[in-house]
């Protein structure tokens, strides 16, 4: 997808919004116009960059390279984790080091938004683009998903509120918007009383065998008290849609021990109406590292490379290795793993040598042995990204800066390999 | 000093389920290290029933504390509608994070949304800062 010149793309989520205007003053980025407040913050930048350093010590960034490559050189086990938060490029060169090292590499889909992207690329959900979703859907469900808070231009520039090509008539005759959640949260307010459905704590499998019930024009049935008359309007309503969309957010993914019963209720969906799913990716490029490691191994995560050999499998998520020690060193890229694990898991990254690559410190980055600043795609280099519904775009630098980009970086570790 | 610091605090069990938040999200990109982002993310929201029964005003602070560690953190009502006694609500961040537990069951996914702790009065401690949960 190529843009207009005077517009640039926020790299603050996954909805990548391409249609950010900016101002500069002195070569720096002065003014944002567009960007929601979260994209507004990341493209004005941190306020604690990242500085090189080894040990402590501040360095620069050809020490600084030498020893995170010394460090992975040195390893029997890395782990090359993160990625959410990185380009394209820096993520193909992240799963060539891992290959040269015989190391684990992992992203944060691990415990995210994986099951959704993985059923998608293996042809089990049926998917569309957020621009279909713009033009065409009538009825949007958001299941576990708060997008008001998580991605908040996601319901003003795509998914309920714009007028599209066959939604003229906008949000107040064209389209229904469903929020089901275990609370009443700012979408849910959006969607009024009568699009909210509010179910237990990991209710959602129950739920969904309750719709593929009253969908099938039968009498629903949980375990927990359901007002069975609103259910049945519920699907009255998916039966009638001509283009649906079930944005499914982490709320969801988590509360489900196994994808069959989404699967049925698509299934079922699709027997009697037309409905996708779009996982609610929160990095803006989560979905690019997914789609690049498939690419290269046929997984989307929890990957090992062994001699050529390509393992995959629980055991080699970010969590379980961290769980189990079975590492011997870690490279961190565009990911902050002790601001986003459990305390618990990832108290062990203390205790080998740990590499972070990040435009900011982190949490991770204040137990690092080696920092090393990269810059902000998207504001101060380019480059490509994947938008949550599977869509390339492309990412142009604003300004100019001395920093190099998290490319350039990791294509210099793996030549020191 | 007051008698009521030598009196054992009541306890009592929540289930925690947690939520995203833009103001809380935008303040970590800002700086993770930043007070705004310990202001917004150092906070749980009860039931003002579970106010009540923990003996505590809004504002206070709690201990919560579970076998995957313990923080301190501010106790504010959940304005929500519907009574949910029993079950409190903690935005995703490191401070809920100290609290999630390792086990990852069969997904392989760690429980960020939904685990327990016992909750009791701080007694005016000050809430954890981010430094001392790394």
């Amino acid at each position: 997808m190529k843009l207009d010149n005077d517009y640039y793309v926020c790299t603050g989520c996954a909805l990548l919004c391409d249609d950010i205007g900016v101002e500069l003053e002195g070569g720096k980025l002065n003014k944002v116009h567009t960007a929601c407040r979260k994209g507004f913050a990341f493209m004005k930048g941190c306020s604690n960059p990242m500085e090189c350093t080894v040990n402590g010590e501040r360095t620069d960034m050809d020490s600084s390279i030498k020893e995170a490559a010394s460090i992975l050189k040195n390893a029997e086990r890395p782990l090359i984790f993160g990625h959410a938060n990185s380009s394209s490029g820096a993520q193909k060169k992240a799963i060539d080091i891992a290959r040269k090292t015989n190391g684990f590499i992992d992203d944060t889909s691990s415990f995210c938004q994986g099951p959704m992207v993985e059923a998608i690329m293996e042809g089990k959900l049926k998917t569309c683009t957020l621009d279909d979703v713009r033009h065409k859907a009538d009825v949007i469900i958001y299941w576990g998903a708060d997008p008001a808070n998580s991605h908040p231009r996601h319901m003003s520039r795509y998914s309920y509120f714009p007028r599209g090509k066959e939604r003229q008539r906008g949000w107040e005759e064209d389209r229904t918007a469903i929020t089901i959640d275990v609370r009443k949260s700012d979408t849910a307010e959006i969607c009024g009383q009568n699009g909210f459905y509010q179910i237990p704590v990991k209710g959602d499998a129950e739920f969904m065998d309750a719709m593929v019930s009253a969908l099938s024009g039968k009498i629903p049935k949980t375990s927990y008290d359901l007002d069975k008359k609103k259910l049945l309007e519920l699907a009255s309503i998916l039966k009638k849609a001509k283009f649906g969309v079930i944005f499914a957010g982490l709320g969801m993914v988590y509360a489900l021990d196994d994808r069959e019963p989404l699967y049925k209720l698509m299934d079922k969906l699709n027997s009697v109406s037309s409905f996708h799913l779009i996982p609610m990716a929160g990095h803006y490029n989560m979905r690019g590292f997914n789609q690049n490691l498939f690419e290269e191994t046929g997984y989307i995560n929890r990957v090992k490379f062994s001699s050529g050999e390509v393992l995959h499998g629980p055991e080699y998520s970010v969590v379980e290795v961290l769980r189990q020690k079975a590492v011997d060193a870690a490279l961190v890229i565009g990911a902050d793993p002790l601001s986003s694990l459990p305390r618990s898991v990832v108290r062990y990254l203390e205790k080998i040598p740990l590499i972070v690559i990040d435009p900011c410190q982190t949490l991770t980055s204040a137990k690092a042995n080696v920092t090393i600043p990269c810059g902000l795609v998207g504001v101060e280099t380019g480059g490509s990204a994947v938008r949550m519904d599977g869509v390339e775009i492309e990412v142009k630098q604003i300004v100019d800066t001395d920093r190099l980009s998290d490319e350039e970086i990791m294509t210099r570790i793996s030549e020191a390999l | 000093m007051g008698f009521g610091q030598f009196l054992s605090a009541p306890e009592t069990k929540l289930r925690i389920v947690t939520y995203r938040d833009v103001f809380q999200d935008s303040a970590k990109v800002v700086s993770i290290f930043g007070e705004d982002y310990e202001k917004l993310s150092a906070v749980i929201k009860l039931d003002p029933k579970d106010i009540s029964k923990l003996a505590i005003k809004e504002g206070d602070t709690l201990i919560l504390k579970n076998s995957s560690g313990k923080v301190i953190v501010k106790a504010l009502n959940s304005g929500y509608d519907n009574p949910h006694t029993g079950t409190a609500y903690m935005v995703n961040s490191p401070w809920s994070n100290s609290l999630v537990p390792e086990d990852s069951g069969v997904t392989g996914v760690p429980d960020f949304k939904d685990f327990e702790v016992i909750a009791s009065s701080a007694k005016g401690e000050k809430v954890t800062g981010i430094k001392e949960i790394i």
